[in-house]
């Protein structure tokens, strides 16, 4: 896959599961620390960290809320997972799959003849 | 390394309304040119895996139509078109790739291929005319792909934002 070093990035982050537990609460809207540890069974130090590595890719973005900071979703850094999940690439890299496994039967077929 | 080797291709000014596809083939360069040149070659690979054409019209030549139906393996037509641009056997394929003749949201790519040894590394670039139109062809293959739900409701949720545009 060539692609560049912060897109892959992004899928490491998303590869761990409780990160994307954390993105999938977020959709619901922007919520503290405290409130995703809650609900994810972990520990706040844990959510925190995990939320680094989120807003470090640009999954997460945060904002001072009164005391206490707000953690809401940044559909900028999804960009290349939506594109990716989108088909086009997926749908070219099938076909070039096909293309591939065909060549090589033509190629057999040719030495043959 | 080859000679006609290269390095990754500089982020160029259409990067925003462009997706680029490459794979190494291991097959000489005119072979796999051939297998885009014909339809009873192309009918054979065009599209994922389960997915069938049958062709209405085809004629490879500059100005001239591939017409066809894409059946997906869940039953669904999908109209496709193709009229070819450009062709520079055996090195590109220019096409304007659509639904039918004048859609006007046809889009162009094209396809390089460049020997490597005894493999042959094609690219396809396709630049949209607008981001928007990137995005939306981007919503189609999804819906295509429809059996792929990795990552889908997330996925879709991000369309949903960055189809709201500037926000925050």
């Amino acid at each position: 896959m060539a692609r560049a070093a912060t897109t892959s990035d992004v899928f490491n982050a998303i590869a761990e599961p409780q990160r994307r537990e954390i993105l999938v609460l977020l959709r619901a809207g922007e919520r503290p620390v405290t409130e995703l540890a809650g609900e994810l069974g972990m520990t706040q130090p844990r959510a925190s960290k995990h939320l680094r590595v989120l807003r470090a890719v640009g999954l997460v973005r945060d904002r001072k809320a009164g005391r206490q900071r707000m953690y809401g979703l940044d559909a900028r850094g999804l960009r290349p997972v939506h594109e990716w999940a989108g088909g086009f690439e997926l749908f070219w890299n099938e076909s070039f799959d096909r293309l591939d496994a065909y060549v090589q039967d033509l190629k057999q077929a040719r030495q043959e003849e | 390394m080859s000679a006609t080797g290269r390095g990754a291709p500089a982020r160029s000014a259409t990067a925003d309304r462009e997706i680029v596809i490459s794979r190494v083939i291991d097959a000489p360069r005119e072979l796999v040119f051939d297998a885009f040149t014909e339809v009873r070659h192309l009918s054979r690979w065009w599209g994922p895996d389960g997915f069938t054409t049958s062709t209405r019209a085809f004629e490879f030549r500059v100005g001239g139509e591939w017409d066809f139906v894409m059946h997906g393996p869940d039953g669904t037509d999908y109209a496709e078109w193709i009229s070819w641009t450009e062709i520079v056997r055996p090195e590109r394929i220019a096409m304007l790739h659509g639904e039918s003749r004048g859609d006007p949201n046809a889009f162009e790519s094209v396809v390089t291929f460049e020997p490597d040894g005894a493999t042959t590394r094609i690219e396809m670039r396709t630049v949209f005319p607008t981001k928007e139109l990137r995005n939306e062809a981007i919503e189609k293959y999804h819906a295509i792909e429809g059996g792929q739900q990795t990552l889908s409701s997330l996925a879709s949720y991000a369309a949903e934002l960055l189809g709201r545009g500037a926000e925050g």
